[in-house]
């Protein structure tokens, strides 16, 4: 028997290559991902370590330094009672005296002072470490299993998955969320960080730009998140067969896992930046706007609620940046061409893949070896 | 000499001498290539119809906008934020007062600013993320594109970093990347500013010729 | 040709052609890919390549290395494109032949109104003088040589169509009468296919008291030279027509139901002889609807059929008859019915600019006319289509057939005919 050879696909497949060279040029970065995840990796290590031996070295005092209780209550609240009576007394409804005439009596709080210390203590101080942990995570995992590939290679057929708009929707909110996310993170983490390797001058000028950047382009971010919600939410709605997607971890330990056209961990990613994004929207816009609200607490609430948000939205979406890039061969294309391979899309997507094909996703070679 | 002193001063004059020399000398180039005279018997006006291409293509036909409505969304979108920001940003009057006319005129308060660069931003993010992620951007797309799409989002978005007006350093930042904007505009796509009006004219002038009304 | 190569001839004959108006062209492009949405082609395969802006690469690239502002201080510093290479042409050449009808709807969603169409055509004079043509229009282009009729269409199958129709309408068509005032051409398709409007020619002029007669020498009003782009071809046969129609004293040209051969004569014929013509062309469509409005064809009773108007491009959208098929339409149908994009946005039947007459483009052009249908289908219970383009109408039949559907085909002039007074 003479071996038949899918020819037309060979070259349906050179012609998607020669017109699609972006997408060529970027496998053959993905070629050398290892080696640049382990680079990484140990770039991470060596900062974090330095890290900690430079705050260890700032933290060393001075030889006659003498001890005061920095982070006990406001500085340069000198007089003849301790900072604890004082607050003591402000908790029992003690008018504070502020030099600024406009705060009239309201000025020191005790909520405020616990605020602060919520924000320097814990935020502000740990949360730079959650993303750097998540890449830390995605790194070991990269180099441990490296990238998910489409097990029986592409088909050079492909299916649509995305239209021009949801592309277009995708990588609107994309771009704003990273401008967001890195001006966000400048504001957040100037003091504890830019300011001990730079200095004040320059964190104070990152600070103002990064400010500027942020207030402008929140609520571009609300736009796009309302697009994403009209555009995405078909699909994403939660099924029976998310369930055995969650008992088979999504398939990051090995094992098929069936999904329709958004798996277990993608309509979680949607309604967490749903949520959150919500959250982060109303709480952003509380805080570009403060002067329409009266209560100090509302402010205070939406920094805390506004800090946390934002950490956990970046954190999960290096996840899904990674899944989306190196991560997985052919899980790119959906967002670039907005279409997939059908191999790919049998491997990830099978349910989603029969109900648009009206085929089965199973090959016959599969299916002869399963049973 | 400063930074911010160098920024503003020579090295703008030089990048403002590029920009006008060569935009000039390019459009010149292209309008010297000539065009044979047509000798066909005309049915209407070739003067006109240079006006009416031209003003024609500012409106886009709704039969194709079906299709096409976010990209013209994006377009006016980018476009006139742009010339909005470019003409009315206080600092920018200031500045062109200063240093070129002599005189200002009423500038876009601060809220309005900020509106107009979301909607300049959110037209050019659109067009560009169209431009990646649509396999016929993706195709006719060249590096000239890019370069021109990047240098004037990197211009706006200097700008707004400098929006608080409190750092010299911000100021120069974005004086530097209009100086490189500047110098690049008459070489790379950007000239299409001053190009597309030929364009839309000579077409214009052929179809008033033969008397079509479009 | 051996110490030029096919390449160089190419990129030669581009930089002759590219001229300030399609140097403005290149220049304004910004790549925005609007055109796509505007080309059939596109539309109908969904394939990236058939971008209109992107059919010009290679010429685009020959004018940025050697003809652009600033192109010798880009090839200074190796900015400037790389030469065009015989492969690349090679790779261009369906793109330019098969897939362009040349029809201009992309200007008209253009932000700066490109003319691709007209582009396209000036490229292919790059291609026909470097001899990269498809086999198709190359064997039209001989035939035309041997017989002046891409089909082939000889003096004798002339005569026995003329004598044919004048048995039918039983009134006698005077060939080569010195001092007509109008002389007709006609495209082969219309001699061969529907020699009915021949007839329907005899029975309006009779009505209105027109003196017209046909050449047997130049009858032919295709203009092959056009489609393949070759400037010395259709400048040949151009110079028939003009020959015959000074040599029989006649006033008037009448361009056929024909659409390039219309663009060919009346816009580009001057240009392409270097003189004007001591006679005036008109269309067929303009000039009857000057007798209707005269009076001189008064319609009859009207076709009451559910009829709609395919537009030709080259008539319509690019000769700017936009509104004298529509009144001559009113006047003998009772029930026309425009299609949606009816007029300058209408679609090409996808055969045009030699497409059709590139049998290695068939199944694209097949693909092409689903978007003509799509527009037909929009009508309900249509009965018929005047199109007034012979090219057009062979190409609605085939289309039509490949799709299994049945639909009546007409010509204005036959209608028009049909419907006059009596």
């Amino acid at each position: 028997m003479i071996e038949r050879r899918p020819l037309p696909f060979r070259s349906r497949k050179a012609e998607i290559l020669t017109h699609q060279t972006g997408i060529k040029r970027l496998s053959n970065i993905f070629a050398y991902a290892r080696v640049i995840a382990f680079m990484l990796l140990s770039a991470t290590w060596l900062i974090v370590e330095t890290g900690q031996s430079d705050a260890a070295s700032h933290v060393r005092a001075p030889e006659n330094a003498v001890n005061l209780p920095v982070d006990d209550g406001p500085p340069n609240t000198l007089g003849t009672r301790s900072d604890g009576e004082i607050w003591s007394d402000i908790r029992h409804g003690a008018v504070g005296n502020p030099s600024s005439s406009s705060a009239s009596g309201q000025a020191i709080q005790s909520l405020g002072q616990d605020w602060r210390l919520l924000r320097e203590n814990y935020i502000v101080k740990y949360a730079g470490w959650f993303p750097v942990g998540v890449i830390g995570l995605l790194l070991l995992y990269f180099l441990i299993r490296g990238r998910m590939k489409i097990a029986s290679g592409r088909s050079g057929k492909t299916i649509p998955r995305f239209t021009l708009i949801h592309r277009i929707a995708h990588w609107f909110t994309a771009g704003v969320f990273m401008i967001l996310g890195l001006s966000g993170l400048i504001i957040l983490l100037g003091r504890p960080v830019i300011v001990p390797l730079f200095g004040h001058e320059v964190n104070s000028i990152m600070t103002s730009a990064a400010l500027q950047g942020h207030n402008l382009f929140g609520p571009l971010f609300v736009v796009a998140l309302m697009w994403m919600f009209v555009k995405f939410v078909r699909g994403n709605f939660f099924q029976l067969v998310d369930f055995k997607w969650i008992f088979k971890l999504g398939g990051l330990f090995g094992g098929h896992v069936s999904s329709s056209q958004f798996n277990f961990g993608e309509k979680s990613w949607f309604w967490l930046l749903m949520i959150v994004g919500a959250v982060m929207s109303i709480t952003g816009l509380v805080l570009e706007f403060p002067w329409f609200f009266e209560d100090l607490r509302l402010l205070q609430a939406s920094t805390v609620l506004h800090g946390i948000g934002a950490v956990t939205l970046i954190c999960v979406s290096l996840g899904h940046i990674y899944i989306g890039s190196v991560g997985m061969e052919g899980a790119l294309d959906s967002m670039l061409i907005g279409e997939v391979d059908e191999n790919w899309a049998k491997e990830h997507h099978d349910l989603w893949y029969e109900e648009v094909t009206g085929k089965s996703a199973k090959d016959d070679t599969e299916e002869g070896a399963s049973t | 000499m400063s930074f911010i002193e160098f920024v503003e001063g020579p090295f703008y004059t030089v990048a403002m001498t590029i920009f006008l020399l060569g935009a000039a000398w390019r459009v010149i180039g292209i309008i010297r290539i000539g065009r044979k005279k047509d000798i066909s018997p005309p049915k209407g006006s070739a003067a006109a119809g240079f006006f009416k291409g031209n003003l024609r293509h500012f409106f886009p036909r709704g039969i194709f906008a079906r299709r096409t409505w976010l990209h013209i969304v994006g377009g006016y979108g980018f476009h006139l934020g742009l010339f909005g920001l470019m003409l009315f940003a206080a600092p920018h009057v200031a500045f062109i007062s200063e240093r070129i006319t002599g005189f200002g005129w009423p500038t876009l308060p601060r809220w309005g600013f900020v509106i107009t660069a979301e909607i300049a931003f959110a037209g050019l993010i659109v067009l560009w993320v169209r431009r990646i992620s649509d396999p016929v951007m993706r195709l006719i797309s060249d590096w000239d594109d890019h370069i021109g799409t990047w240098i004037t989002f990197f211009v706006m978005l200097s700008g707004c970093f400098a929006m608080q007006e409190s750092h010299v350093f911000l100021r120069a930042t974005h004086m530097l990347l209009v100086n490189i904007w500047l110098i690049y505009f008459p070489f790379g796509r950007l000239m299409h500013a001053f190009t597309f009006f030929l364009s839309r004219g000579n077409t214009g002038a052929t179809y008033g010729r033969k008397g079509m009304n479009l | 040709m051996s110490d030029q190569s096919k390449a160089d001839i190419a990129v030669a004959k581009f930089l002759e052609h590219t001229d300030g108006e399609v140097a403005s062209f290149f220049e304004a492009c910004v790549h925005c890919g609007e055109c796509a949405e505007a080309c059939h082609f596109h539309l109908s395969t969904g394939d990236p390549k058939y971008t209109p802006t992107y059919k010009l690469l290679p010429m685009v690239k020959a004018y940025k290395r050697d003809k652009a502002p600033f192109s010798s201080l880009k090839k200074m510093v190796g900015l400037a494109p790389a030469q065009v290479t015989e492969e690349e042409l090679l790779e261009w050449e369906p793109l330019v032949y098969d897939s362009c009808n040349m029809c201009g709807r992309c200007t008209l969603v253009c932000p700066m109104g490109i003319d691709i169409a007209g582009t396209i055509r000036k490229m292919r004079e790059g291609y026909a003088a470097a001899g990269m043509v498809p086999e198709g229009l190359q064997r039209s282009a001989e035939f035309v040589k041997k017989t002046s009729s891409p089909m082939g269409v000889t003096i004798k199958a002339l005569q026995a169509q003329i004598k044919h129709q004048e048995d039918i309408t039983g009134i006698p068509i005077e060939v080569d009468k010195k001092g007509a005032d109008y002389m007709a051409i006609f495209s082969s398709m219309e001699i061969m296919g529907y020699p009915e409007v021949l007839g329907a020619y005899s029975k309006l002029f009779k009505k209105a008291g027109v003196s017209w007669t046909i050449s047997s020498v130049a009858y032919e009003a295709t203009n092959v030279g056009v489609q393949i782009g070759s400037g010395p071809l259709a400048k040949e046969i151009l110079q028939r027509v003009v020959d015959a129609a000074e040599a029989l004293e006649v006033k008037h040209v009448i361009s056929p139901e024909c659409g390039h051969a219309y663009g060919a004569i009346r816009w580009a014929g001057p240009n392409m002889m270097g003189r004007q013509f001591n006679f005036e062309v008109v269309h067929i469509i303009e000039l009857l609807d000057q007798l209707r409005r005269e009076g001189k064809i008064p319609p009859g009773k009207k076709d009451d059929r559910t009829m709609t108007l395919h537009d030709p491009c080259q008539i319509i959208r690019r000769g700017g008859l936009l509104k004298e098929p529509r009144s001559l339409m009113d006047g003998s149908c009772g029930n026309f019915v425009e299609m949606k994009g009816a007029g300058v946005t209408n679609f090409c039947c996808g055969g045009g600019g030699g497409v059709s007459a590139n049998p290695r483009a068939e199944e694209l052009q097949t693909a092409a006319f689903s978007q003509k249908l799509k527009q037909l289908d929009g009508i309900d219970n249509l009965e018929a289509v005047v199109v007034p383009c012979g090219n057009c109408r062979t190409v609605f039949e085939d289309g039509l057939d490949a799709y299994e559907r049945d639909l009546e085909i007409i010509g204005l002039s036959e209608l028009i005919a049909e419907t006059l007074a009596e």
